[in-house]
């Protein structure tokens, strides 16, 4: 069976994972109409997200079309985007 | 659309009909429920409030109780009073009496106890059940409706699917005139400025901005950064990195829609359109808050199955979780897995939902109503408690 993972907004760089993804297996998103594939480089859980596309160090994480965080490190396309290379930018203001 | 609803002097619509029997303070509880058993037709809006408040608090739950009164699905209010309470009686019938609704008031201390109080109040409700009964649902234009919206129990399905599809709802109805109310200033919290980036007046995203600080320094005043709280181990495991990405999902229950105004705690929206309104994420004040807004119903997100509703207002289950929906199928309403499956889009589902809520507004039950789970409520206060 194919493994999706979600988009939620168009230009979010990443994907939420709605099923168990092993490193090395290739995953779909839908946009839209189209269907995209693409390689998980590591193990993403159901839930987790996975980056579509490169991101830079201290670049923002896009979900919801929002900046969510800021890359700790640089990110590329199939990597699992998680609390080991995201910060949390939010201050009560 | 249309749907089929109860006219309302004041030119709102019910989508139920009931006779509320609202105390003004806690401690007159007993009366209300004792009515309730009594005469079919009637509604126990039950709470612990209405005494030894500070003037803030006072303030607030008479506002609550006025405008629970003038909610389009109470045909008639009787409100029960003590007679010591700090909540005026008299204000709270005053202002239910301009929606135009007949409005009657007991007073324990007056009538001599509570047998008294049952007696005289349970022979104005049978009266006002009767003439209630009378009203018939007649067709109206979607713009005649207000829904509020929550997520409770919430799991990593809620951001991914329930959330959306009620976003989706929050556009399609607001599209077409309709009112729609969302709170939670605990989840709002991270995501405060991209609601203010949606609203029509800026003064207005200001205010959102200050209901999410004023909730972190109360946290602060007792020691507790609830910036932490609400980032749990467990919200980390299921996937959610950061609290902006948290916020998110809880705010997409409202899409991308321009935001009209902030309300207070219980205080009705002036126009149509997306308000965001100062509720805590508890649910019993939440729902509350909603339904003194004026909303007629509930769209209610859940992940693992929060099964209360609410007296005053029908509650729409909402789950995206595959496996909730099987083990508390009879708990939810509507099932959207299909978002998670991706054999359904969130347009498609949103469609589904709306059309769902449209027919609940009609008459069609709830879950929670059905169950009879549906008779708890609570009224939000600052404090602190005297």
């Amino acid at each position: 069976m194919k493994k999706y993972a979600k988009l939620i907004a168009a230009g979010d760089n990443v994907v939420t994972s709605v099923a168990d993804i092993k490193a090395g297996e290739e995953f779909y998103v839908k946009a839209g109409d189209r269907e995209l594939s693409y390689r998980a480089n590591h193990d993403v859980p159901f839930g987790h997200k996975i980056a579509i596309a490169d991101i830079e160090k201290d670049g923002p994480v896009i979900k919801y079309g929002e900046t969510i965080g800021l890359a700790t490190t640089i990110i590329r396309t199939g990597d699992w985007v998680h609390t080991h290379n995201v910060r949390d930018h939010y201050e009560v203001r | 659309m249309d749907f089929y609803g109860y006219p309302r002097l004041d030119g709102q619509v019910g989508a139920r009909n009931m006779v509320a029997l609202i105390p003004t303070v806690g401690c007159v509880n007993a009366v209300a429920l004792h009515i309730e058993r009594l005469i079919r037709g009637t509604r126990a809006f039950t709470h612990h409030q209405g005494c030894l408040h500070p003037p803030q608090d006072t303030e607030q739950v008479t506002r609550t109780l006025i405008n629970l009164g003038k909610n389009p699905n109470v045909a008639a209010a009787l409100v029960i009073g003590l007679g010591c309470e700090m909540v005026k009686l008299e204000e709270v019938v005053e202002g239910i009496k301009e929606s135009n609704k007949p409005v009657e008031a007991v007073t324990v201390h007056e009538l001599g106890g509570m047998l008294e109080t049952i007696n005289k109040g349970a022979q104005i409700a049978a009266d006002m059940v009767l003439e209630a009964s009378k009203i018939k649902r007649e067709r109206f234009g979607l713009e005649k409706l207000c829904f509020c919206t929550k997520c409770g129990s919430s799991d990593t399905t809620s951001g991914l699917s329930s959330n959306l599809v009620v976003g989706e709802v929050c556009r399609l109805m607001t599209e077409n005139g309709g009112t729609f109310i969302q709170g939670e200033v605990c989840d709002i919290m991270g995501g405060e400025y991209a609601l203010k980036d949606l609203c029509v007046d800026p003064s207005q995203g200001d205010k959102i901005i200050g209901f999410v600080k004023d909730l972190y320094e109360r946290g602060l005043a007792v020691g507790a950064d609830v910036r932490g709280s609400q980032m749990t181990a467990g919200n980390v495991a299921g996937g959610l990195t950061t609290l902006i990405e948290k916020a998110l999902g809880a705010n997409a229950k409202g899409q991308r829609v321009p935001i009209q105004s902030a309300l207070l705690y219980g205080e009705r929206p002036q126009c149509p359109g997306r308000h965001i309104m100062a509720t805590p994420g508890h649910g019993f004040e939440n729902l509350t808050g909603g339904a003194a807004g004026g909303a007629q119903l509930i769209l209610f997100t859940t992940g693992r199955g929060a099964p209360n509703g609410h007296p005053v207002i029908p509650t729409i289950k909402i789950c995206g979780n595959k496996k909730t929906n099987q083990t508390m199928k009879s708990h939810i309403d509507i099932d959207v897995s299909s978002i998670i499956d991706e054999t359904e889009t969130v347009a498609q589902a949103g469609q589904r939902l709306y059309e769902l809520a449209i027919e609940v507004a009609s008459g069609r039950l709830t879950k929670a109503e059905i169950l009879n789970f549906d008779s708890q409520m609570e009224i939000l206060i600052k404090g602190p408690v005297m």
